[in-house]
């Protein structure tokens, strides 16, 4: 079950318990979706994602399928980074697994040939070995504009959109 | 005789009878919260979630509202 979360102008802590009824019994289940959502990416993070959303569009002929990024390291601390969560099937993640106190590293994002020819809105999650375990969501997004032709959206798997 | 066999087949229904009302569906949600973390203004994101049916009946999914 997809939950697509749209963090529009909120700022701030947000959580979400969307509510699943089945036929268990009366009592419902529940899932839940944390963040902290910023207007803009800020220094006093331990890492500067370059760009921090990831726009894989493709407007005209040539094919686009991958977007470059830079992490920068702006602790003073050496720091591992993990992938927790991406969408499975669509996208191959090329992410650097350490970023030295300072530094900046380079990763990929491609997306597979099966979704080129898709426009779709989701999200890479990645967490930092600090003291805090930081995470970041960074969305990625692709639409298509080619002169004649219509883009296609493979139908959502979700059940429930916020 | 009769005895015995009344014996059995009320330990048969019993049995069925159990069987039946034991027969629940039930969902289970190994990952119930997720963590986004630090999210940017302005665009959507996802996660899935896998719903597990360990019930002894089939699970059907009625309703999900947004929290």
């Amino acid at each position: 079950m997809e939950i697509i979360f749209s963090t529009g102008r909120r700022q701030g802590k947000q959580s979400k318990r969307p509510r699943i009824e089945t036929n268990e019994g009366e009592l419902a289940k529940y899932v839940q979706i944390k963040s902290e959502v910023v207007a803009n990416p800020d220094s006093t993070f331990p890492v500067r994602i370059s760009p921090y959303k990831f726009d894989v569009s493709q407007f005209g002929d040539k094919e686009v399928a991958e977007r470059k990024f830079v992490i920068e390291n702006v602790s003073d601390q050496d720091l591992d980074i993990k992938l927790v969560d991406m969408p499975y099937g669509m996208f191959k993640l090329e992410l650097p697994k350490k970023v030295k106190a300072g530094k900046s590293e380079g990763g990929k994002i491609v997306i597979l040939d099966e979704w080129l020819k898709e426009e779709f809105e989701k999200s890479v999650t990645i967490e930092l070995n600090d003291a805090n375990n930081t995470r970041f969501t960074i969305p990625v997004k692709r639409t298509i504009r080619v002169p004649g032709q219509t883009a296609s959206t493979k139908p959502e798997s979700a059940t429930g959109s916020h | 005789m009769k005895h015995t066999k009344g014996i059995l087949l009320l330990m048969l229904g019993i049995f069925l009878w159990s069987g039946v009302a034991l027969a629940q569906p039930k969902l289970t949600i190994p990952e119930s919260i997720f963590d986004f973390g630090y999210v940017p203004q302005n665009s959507k994101i996802s996660h899935a979630f896998w719903l597990h049916s360990t019930g002894t009946e089939d699970l059907k999914i009625l309703s999900v509202k947004p929290g």
